[in-house]
């Protein structure tokens, strides 16, 4: 009889130690915070959702990876086929791969798994895909209703990691929410949404991207994803020593990180672009004068070295520089000029008033800039407000919560608005900017009939890469000499980790911090 | 409230150090141009995250701009919208008191219910739901306050004008003939005034707060404006880095609040009213 | 006795009505639509009207109300919008958390309050009443942020005692319950201090007094009990302060909780869980207030024999 007693008193004071333990990190244990503009993502429903967090990479794989090149690589598919038309793509999936609940993947997962797509959140991924043939159990072949030179990219985004049909379809809106199953080195087990995920690893795993040393299992047995809304509590957090990694920091931290003896910061080309939506249908920014005014009197080299300390670059056009469709002539990219901005206001008829705000007819030159509540962006948006004022435009500072923000722009009421982006293709140009998408996300309110045409021409009219470049960069320079936006800074992206418990791999061959950097992540022991 | 009430409660050694103090910051609000040479909204970003010195008592923010010179504006910004809500709630809360109490019946059964439920939500909360319906900006968070806390004084005056209308001078004065109106007007609203404006001075404090924890939240007034909640707010992200600009507008909003409090002690002992409030409470 | 309070739970029927109208209306005057959030962009208007029929958004505001009220009543919350799961849940994830934080918190003002009352309306207008009062009003104007902002920055921070964030472990309730909990401090003691000077001057205690117990044994036996009664009424009418004052706090220290809840799913719009998270709040509030008023009817004696 005492024995079984002494036996709970003792797991119960086992479980007392652990609860008093608290935070500390156990073995082969890992604690990280999601970047905060990752914080509340609803779900792991990859064909659902409109915002996914990492940890969605850690538990799915996709057909193919992508190196820090930009080249693509095999993973759940070993080579591909592209027709020379362009109008069909065979690929040769790899064999023995399981989902989490013991499904086999194949050709007809992938052939289900495209199907769930259609009129899908994001249904556009596979919109050039007519049909899926099953060749053989390893061999699928896309059959194109036109060429699509961007299916690759598609393919290795994460909102293309493959899920598993038949459990997709039995959960229905529970998966991703309640369980979710994919074929990732890591498996889920607990979610509480704005709170944390816990993923443990799956050590069946043998078939991970070529592109880390180690393709299957992961080295760390456990990771713990918190969400922290606010930048500088994760920061604390991290320095005393209750999480293990950053996966966002933001420029101004950098340096406190770089304080910290047992604190490091590993960076890498970002794909963020903080810029200036102009609402060209409100006045005064329906004369174009105004706007190109309004986007070279932002002083970005300014905003570069106070706002974000001298880490990151500034941005003149609206995309990422890694981009080849960045590459317009330099006259059509966006530079503080305060002289030009001056001397346009005054061409369009606002002159100096006495209190330092411009009037035309007797009505001061007084325009909107909204922002979201994020430490950030509030900052950033102030120093904006005094540059604008500096040429005569007084601007008035509106804040809405970060996730409130997209319906306010659905009005059509926002003049100017400090905002940024996360995405390394030049569709994104499509995506803000199509006449099909004005308040959000166009929040410029832009449609204009040349851009239209160029748009529809890159967008669907390219037959292969070289042509798709040729076109967005033609689409993207038109953009930018109509003023609908000013380009202010791109960061870059920076993730901070405790040197004492995490080992880094040397080089990381992917374009971020995601499964090839923590497949080959130790834990100290 | 006999106008020499104020006075004596200066003389009170708790109340004369508050309201020394509470006449500062109104005189630096109203005179702030004059009492410092830079402007609140001017910004030298070379100049950012300076600690305390001799050119910037209280150092600068993250834009370069003298924190103190912020401080002192923003006194204008956090006192005008707690005292202008306040009044607003008072002035409300006065009639809608009154009348429940005058009136009776199912009017009064109504707004006892809708007041004491309300008066038992958290002010926080209100607030926040009405500034989510009406909008940021100083209006929006002036109503908002001054909705907040509507119960306290609705019950207060409805409190008071019960216990007056038992009491012989009201008898007295309605057996000479006295009618409804004149009753309530020149009877009953002026002897329930004391113990409401005393209230209202000390809720003043809470709305202080109130309206730096919204602020905290990016709800009050809009930049470049200074108050002293948008003023934690921004330095709540910068804790670490330079704690300063966190540090003095909290200093500032407790000291003015626990000065509010200790003149309003003194107001409460001056007046001899300590009984009325607790009646209402 | 019975009857009175039979009386007085059937008046809470009306009035449950009434908040739940208003809760139902309230969030419709908020700008913005949750189904903004969740359509894809560039959808078709009968993909926003098939989105509005699937959360029965379609329908006249009165038959929404029913509806509404009708599953509430069986115990169903529906289905978060935004969030995409079900409301309970979400709830039964955030309750738990307030429930410690505002439960603490309330542990602790009312012991740190009726101490320093009772110590400083035994030493009354001496120097320990005036440092306990000046004291706790110093606690209590300090905005809760910033209070538990600089505790974090010198505890967590600076000493390394209490982790910065989140609900990991009994550690991480210190901080918050202390930020709360200094702020609630005031108002009991307050409250205890002014009622304990009251109950001293009463007849009974006169009679104590001549019976010859010693003074100490007066004060803290009988006077004690009969100013905790105010106390706690006040404590049972201010219970909605338990579940979702705590809001600026669980924020800063980055907890989970009911406020949170509330405040995120307010600014996304998320119409059943707002709507649920407040009905959760104002039913407490109905219930602190019940409470409170069988507390006041017990303990005036004019209430009571017009109940007897």
């Amino acid at each position: 009889m005492t024995f079984p007693f002494r036996k709970t008193l003792l797991s119960a004071s086992v479980s007392l130690a652990a609860l008093f333990a608290g935070a500390a990190v156990m073995a082969q244990e890992a604690v990280f915070v999601l970047n905060t503009s990752e914080v509340g993502a609803p779900t792991y429903n990859p064909i659902k959702a409109t915002n996914l967090n990492k940890a969605t990479t850690l538990i799915f794989d996709r057909l193919v990876s992508q190196a820090a090149d930009l080249s693509y690589h095999p993973w759940l598919a070993e080579s591909w086929e592209e027709a020379p038309d362009g109008m069909a793509w065979t690929f040769h999936l790899k064999k023995g791969v399981k989902f989490h609940n013991g499904e086999p993947f194949n050709a007809n997962t992938v052939k289900e798994w495209l199907e769930l797509f259609k009129a899908s959140e994001n249904a556009y991924m596979t919109e050039a895909v007519a049909e899926v043939q099953v060749i053989d159990d390893a061999t699928v072949k896309f059959v194109m209703s036109r060429p699509e030179p961007n299916l690759l990219y598609n393919l290795s985004s994460s909102y293309m990691s493959v899920i598993e049909p038949k459990s997709y379809k039995e959960l229905g809106d529970n998966y991703g929410v309640t369980e979710v199953y994919g074929t990732g080195p890591f498996k889920l087990e607990s979610f509480a949404i704005g709170q944390e995920t816990v993923l443990t690893r799956n050590d069946d795993y043998t078939w991970g991207s070529p592109l880390s040393k180690n393709t299957g299992p992961a080295k760390i047995a456990k990771i713990t994803f918190r969400e922290i809304a606010e930048d500088s509590t994760a920061f604390l957090e991290l320095k005393t020593g209750g999480v293990d990694m950053l996966l966002g920091v933001p420029a101004d931290l950098i340096g406190e990180v770089k304080k910290e003896a047992n604190l490091a910061v590993l960076t890498m080309p970002g794909q963020d672009v903080y810029y200036m939506p102009i609402n060209v249908t409100k006045p005064p920014f329906d004369d174009i004068k105004v706007r190109e005014a309004a986007a070279k009197a932002i002083n970005q080299e300014e905003i570069l070295a106070s706002v974000f300390g001298g880490i990151g670059s500034v941005a003149d056009t609206f995309l990422i520089s890694a981009l080849p469709e960045g590459h317009v002539p330099d006259a059509d990219k966006i530079h503080y000029d305060p002289v030009r901005a001056n001397a346009l206001l005054d061409e369009a008829g606002w002159k100096m008033g006495a209190n330092g705000v411009r009037e035309k007819d007797g009505q001061p030159l007084k325009v909107s800039l909204w922002t979201q509540s994020d430490s950030i962006f509030r900052r950033l948006t102030e120093v904006v407000q005094a540059q604008l004022k500096a040429v005569g435009i007084e601007a008035e500072i509106t804040t809405f919560d970060s996730s409130m923000i997209r319906d306010q722009y659905k009005t059509g009421e926002q003049q100017l608005a400090v905002r940024s982006y996360n995405w390394d293709n030049a569709d994104i140009v499509d995506w803000f900017f199509g006449g099909d998408r004005l308040g959000y996300p166009n929040v410029s309110m832009f449609n204009d009939p040349k851009a239209e045409e160029l748009r529809a021409k890159a967008m669907t009219g390219s037959k292969n890469m070289e042509e798709r470049v040729a076109n967005f960069t033609a689409y993207h320079d038109y953009v930018l000499t109509q003023f609908p936006m000013a380009p202010i800074y791109q960061p870059v992206d920076a993730v901070a980790y405790n040197a004492d418990h995490l080992v880094l791999p040397d080089t990381i061959n992917a374009p971020g911090i995601g499964p090839v950097a923590i497949m080959d992540m130790e834990v100290k022991e | 409230m006999s106008a020499a009430a104020p006075i004596r409660a200066l003389r009170r050694p708790s109340g004369g150090v508050a309201g020394l103090w509470l006449a500062l910051v109104a005189l630096a609000a109203v005179a702030a141009p004059l009492l410092t040479p830079y402007a609140y909204d001017v910004q030298a970003l070379r100049e950012a995250y300076q600690a305390p010195s001799a050119a910037h008592w209280l150092g600068t923010d993250e834009f370069g701009r003298d924190l103190l010179t912020r401080l002192i504006y923003g006194a204008r910004t956090s006192l005008s919208v707690s005292a202008t809500a306040i009044a607003i709630s008072v002035a409300c809360g006065m009639v809608l008191g009154a009348a429940a109490a005058w009136f009776g019946g199912w009017f009064d059964r109504a707004v006892t219910v809708v007041v004491d439920l309300t008066w038992s939500f958290p002010e926080i909360l209100i607030a926040l739901i009405l500034v989510a319906i009406i909008g940021p900006g100083t209006t929006g968070t002036m109503i908002a306050i001054s909705v907040a806390y509507l119960a306290q004084f609705t019950r207060l005056t409805r409190a008071q004008i019960m216990t007056l209308k038992g009491e012989t001078f009201i008898e007295a004065a309605r057996s000479l003939g006295a009618g409804n109106a004149h009753i309530l007007l020149r009877h009953l609203l002026p002897n329930a005034l004391a113990p409401v404006l005393v209230s209202a001075m000390l809720a003043t404090g809470d709305a202080i707060i109130l309206e730096a924890t919204l602020g905290f939240f990016g709800l009050g007034a809009q930049p470049p404006t200074p108050s002293w909640g948008g003023m934690m707010s921004a330095g709540s992200a910068l804790v670490f880095k330079a704690p300063w600009i966190i540090i003095f507008p909290g200093l500032t909003v407790a000291i003015t609040v626990i000065a509010i409090n200790l003149y309003g002690d003194a107001l409460i002992a001056a007046l001899d009213i300590r009984a009325k409030l607790r009646r209402a409470a | 006795m019975t009857s009175w309070l039979i009386r007085r739970i059937l008046l809470l029927v009306p009035v449950f009505l009434a908040v739940s109208v208003v809760i139902f209306l309230i969030l419709h005057f908020i700008p913005g639509d949750p189904i903004d959030n969740l359509l894809k962009v560039g959808s078709s208007p009968q993909a926003r009207a098939e989105m509005e029929a699937r959360y029965g958004l379609d329908r006249p505001l009165p038959v929404q109300y029913g509806i509404w009220l009708g599953k509430v009543l069986h115990g169903d919350l529906g289905t978060a919008i935004v969030a995409r799961r079900p409301v309970a849940d979400l709830i039964a994830q955030a309750l738990p958390h307030s429930l410690a934080l505002g439960g603490l918190a309330l542990l602790f003002s009312s012991a740190m309050g009726v101490m320093l009352g009772v110590i400083a309306a035994l030493n009354r207008d001496r120097w320990p009443d005036r440092l306990i009062m000046g004291g706790v009003l110093a606690g209590s104007t300090m905005p809760s942020f910033w209070l538990g902002l600089i505790l974090m920055l010198v505890f967590s921070v600076g000493l390394g005692w209490f982790p910065i964030s989140g609900a990991r472990g009994w550690t991480s309730l210190v901080l918050p319950v202390l930020t709360i909990g200094l702020g609630g401090t005031a108002l009991v003691a307050r409250i205890t201090r002014v009622s304990m000077i009251e109950a001293s001057a009463r007849d009974f205690v006169m009679l104590l007094h001549a019976k010859g117990l010693s003074p100490l044994r007066i004060q803290l036996a009988h006077v004690l009990r009969h100013a905790l009664i105010p106390v706690v009424t006040i404590l049972a009418l201010r219970i909605g302060w338990i579940l979702g004052g705590a809001v600026t706090v669980e924020v800063v220290f980055a907890r989970p909780g009911l406020g949170t809840l509330l405040i995120k799913s307010l600014s996304q719009h998320d119409y059943p869980v707002v709507q649920a998270c407040l009905l959760m709040l104002a039913m407490a509030v109905m219930l602190g207030t019940l409470l409170g008023d069988i507390l006041q009817a017990l303990m005036d004696p004019r209430v009571r024999a017009a109940m007897a």
